[in-house]
């Protein structure tokens, strides 16, 4: 009977063991059904390179630790396995620091993070994407305040000063702003810009102001975190005679002269110093590098040419150091010159020359032997003003813009004295020069018109004696007809000479007996009429005409008047 | 503020920024003009290329697509960002690159210039926005992160200074080319 109940004892107990063994085992099979809840809410805080990982978590948080795992891309696609996030394991806070985890500030980053207790693991959370540079913030700069003379002197340090590894790697393109008030009940808050090295002096004095100062990345459009605010007092207003007043820079083409004013009554001399202008934005020790104008050390009249240290086209600072007798020394105000703005451009050089109605220009550019600097930056056009310069003052004002340095002026009249004046100017500095000299050059008188005569007269004489010429001819045809008709030239030959005389008895003068043929009875009364006529003829043929050809001519003719006799005769 | 009072202001600011963004309209000339002025001053700094250095040569690879131009205002904002970068790595220690200092000089205040007219230049917020978060801009500051880590290496040697200024004017020259187009 003992021995059944032992073996059931036994049974039992190995029945326990197995359920004890089955309750030990189990449970790590089953710790994904733990009531650990994931942390939620991931959020990255980055200043610098300072990163705080953040989160919330719902669930019983005792005795829970925390703890994140990252991994990277190379390359956007190359990814790392995931690794553990220093100074992010096992931490109670639902905060951690793991910023000597990353150095890759360009790549994008993945986290995650879970809670643990004991041997319990929560599920991961979600995952955490983040490219660092993209949520980084600026942090404050460092601030350093001096109190002098009513002013108030300040020095900014950058964001990530002393630090090897930064995140802002242009720190020398950080600009600062300042937020400065009066550490009074409504006081006014005003904002300004600053440099790393800058004083304030817009102030009432014995006054405690309060400040603060961000920097500003442009590039990132971004605004940092201000600095912990700082108070200073203002002191008592000092103005000290031995300082050099309204310094002003007068300038003309790229010759730069500094001007001031001096109240003290005894010998003071002057040292000029100069800072390149990018220099100002350098916050360590070199941004006080000002160096000494060559020409005006130790001077005693109160003006200065810098022109030799104006070797680029950014700005320039200048300032001037006034030393007394006894040691002492004041620096004056500081004053920006920006050469290529500031100036004042003196006038271009014009040469004009006229040919038919063209006006030629020939322009040289302001600046004279220097204009080589100038052309290279402002890039000049020209404007060149060109009127008629009559008695009349009414004439119209023409303009021509140009952009080289030669051009022509075409829409002219002649016989007519125009005159002109260049002006140079560059768009984009927005600058004009002074006007040139005025040049006057008269456009020669129509040649054209005498042309147009002297073709016309041409013409008009070769129309005239193309017309004559047949005219003259058949006048001279007429008349020479004419006078063969009523003057003829033909002479009686020798033989016939003294033909008048003899004239009755001579046996030739049967020959006048053809037309006496014609008419017998009547011929011998009209004979003698008819002879008379005759010799009338004869002698007046003789008088005149040469030809003997014309001899029959006349008979004809004595003929007919014959005839026309008888004819009466017989009417009668 | 009645209406009035708003037109008026509207106008002021119209007024303004036609004025500002008329001088911007030239900015590409005078930007030619000043990375001409710059080339000749980094080749007036010092002198030919070492033999010596030639084989510590790296190819640090300048991400050109940067200046591809597919939209005219990122290519401006891309090289607004170049020059910060140039500018950033002369004005580290140079004294063991031996250039001349007048040239450095004259080269940093002209580059220095042009980025403050850059920055006054009225370019659209959204190009900005746009341009910030543009992965093509992270690529280039890796580029100059590279170089900056070779210059910290090499402990800001001669070598190291002179293999830097021939990528820096290899660089100049894109931008050079890229804005002839623009």
């Amino acid at each position: 009977m003992d021995g059944g109940a032992a073996v059931a004892g036994m049974g039992r107990a190995a029945v326990v063991v197995l359920l004890f063994c089955l309750l030990v085992v189990l449970p790590p099979h089953c710790a994904g059904q733990t009531n650990l809840k994931s942390p939620q809410d991931i959020q990255v805080y980055v200043v610098n390179t300072n990163f705080t990982l953040r989160w919330s978590y719902t669930g019983n948080d005792t005795n829970v630790t925390f703890s994140a795992e990252y991994r990277w891309f190379e390359d956007e696609t190359d990814e790392t396995e995931w690794k553990e996030l220093h100074g992010c394991q096992n931490v109670t806070l639902t905060e951690c620091d793991f910023s000597s985890a990353i150095t890759k500030y360009y790549d994008t980053h993945h986290v995650r993070i879970r809670a643990e207790r004991r041997e319990e693991v929560s599920p991961w959370s979600s995952i955490f994407e983040m490219i660092p540079y993209f949520i980084a913030q600026i942090g404050p700069p460092g601030v350093q305040l001096q109190s002098t003379n009513g002013v108030i002197k300040i020095k900014v340090s950058p964001p990530e000063a002393n630090q090897v590894r930064k995140m802002w790697l242009a720190d020398t393109l950080f600009k600062y702003t300042l937020v400065i008030w009066e550490n009074s009940s409504n006081a006014e808050f005003r904002n300004r810009s600053i440099f790393p090295t800058d004083v304030i002096d817009d102030l009432a004095p014995d006054t405690t102001y309060c400040l603060k100062v961000r920097a500003i990345l442009t590039s990132e459009s971004q605004e940092g975190l201000f600095s912990p605010i700082n108070c200073v007092k203002t002191t008592h207003k000092v103005s000290d005679l031995l300082c050099a007043t309204n310094v002003s820079v007068l300038a003309l083409d790229m010759k730069f002269h500094l001007h001031w004013n001096n109240q003290y009554k005894q010998h003071v001399s002057y040292n000029v110093q100069y800072l390149t202008g990018y220099l100002k934005t350098f916050p360590d020790k070199r941004s006080v590098n000002w160096l000494s104008v060559p020409g005006c050390e130790n001077i005693t009249n109160t003006q200065c040419n810098f022109s030799s240290i104006i070797t680029s086209s950014g700005c320039y600072y200048l300032r001037v150091q006034a030393m007394s007798e006894y040691n002492r020394s004041c620096l004056s105000d500081e004053i920006e010159v920006n050469p290529l703005v500031t100036n004042e451009i003196g006038p271009p050089d014009v040469k004009v020359d006229i040919s038919d109605l063209l006006l030629h220009i020939q322009i040289s550019p302001p600046g004279g032997s220097e204009s080589e600097f100038m052309r290279d930056y402002y890039d000049w056009s020209y404007r060149v003003l060109y009127w008629k310069n009559s008695s009349n003052n009414e004439e119209e004002i023409k303009m021509k813009e140009i952009k080289q340095t030669i051009g022509t002026v075409s829409d002219l009249t002649p016989s007519t004295l125009y005159c002109l004046k260049v002006q140079a100017f560059s768009k984009f500095y927005n600058k004009s020069s002074h006007f040139s000299k005025e040049e006057c050059i008269k456009t020669p008188g129509d040649k054209i018109l005498p042309l147009i005569i002297l073709a016309t007269f041409v013409t008009a004489l070769v129309a005239v004696l193309l017309l004559a010429m047949p005219l003259i001819f058949a006048l001279y045809q007429a008349y020479n007809k004419i006078k063969y008709v009523f003057f003829p030239s033909c002479q009686p030959p020798l033989n016939i000479e003294g033909f008048g005389g003899q004239l009755l008895s001579s046996p030739y003068v049967s020959t006048t007996e053809e037309p006496i043929e014609n008419c017998c009875i009547i011929e011998t009364i009209i004979t003698e009429e008819v002879n008379q006529i005759d010799f009338k003829d004869y002698k007046h043929s003789k008088q005149s005409s040469r030809d003997s050809g014309n001899y029959s001519n006349n008979d004809d003719a004595s003929g007919s008047k014959v005839s026309e006799e008888m004819l009466e005769k017989e009417i009668v | 503020m009645n209406a009035f009072g708003l037109i008026q202001i509207g106008l002021i600011l119209l007024c303004i920024t036609t004025i500002s963004s008329l001088q911007c309209n030239h900015l590409p000339l005078q930007q030619r003009k000043v990375i001409e002025k710059s080339l000749q001053l980094l080749d007036k700094m010092g002198k030919k290329f070492p033999q010596q250095c030639l084989r510590e040569k790296m190819s640090f690879r300048f991400p050109e697509q940067v200046l591809k131009p597919r939209q005219k205002e990122t290519v401006k904002v891309a090289i607004e960002e170049i020059f910060h970068h140039i500018f950033y790595i002369f004005s580290k220690n140079l004294t063991l690159a031996s250039w001349d200092g007048t040239a450095l000089e004259q080269f940093q205040n002209g580059l220095y210039q042009q980025i403050e007219q850059l920055e006054a230049c009225v370019i659209k917020k959204q190009t900005h926005y746009f341009w910030n978060k543009d992965v093509n801009r992270l690529k280039l500051k890796k580029y100059f992160q590279k170089i900056d880590c070779f210059l910290k290496d090499k402990q800001h040697n001669l070598c190291s200074w002179e293999i830097s200024r021939a990528e820096m004017r290899r660089c100049l020259q894109l931008i050079d080319k890229v804005i002839r187009k623009l």
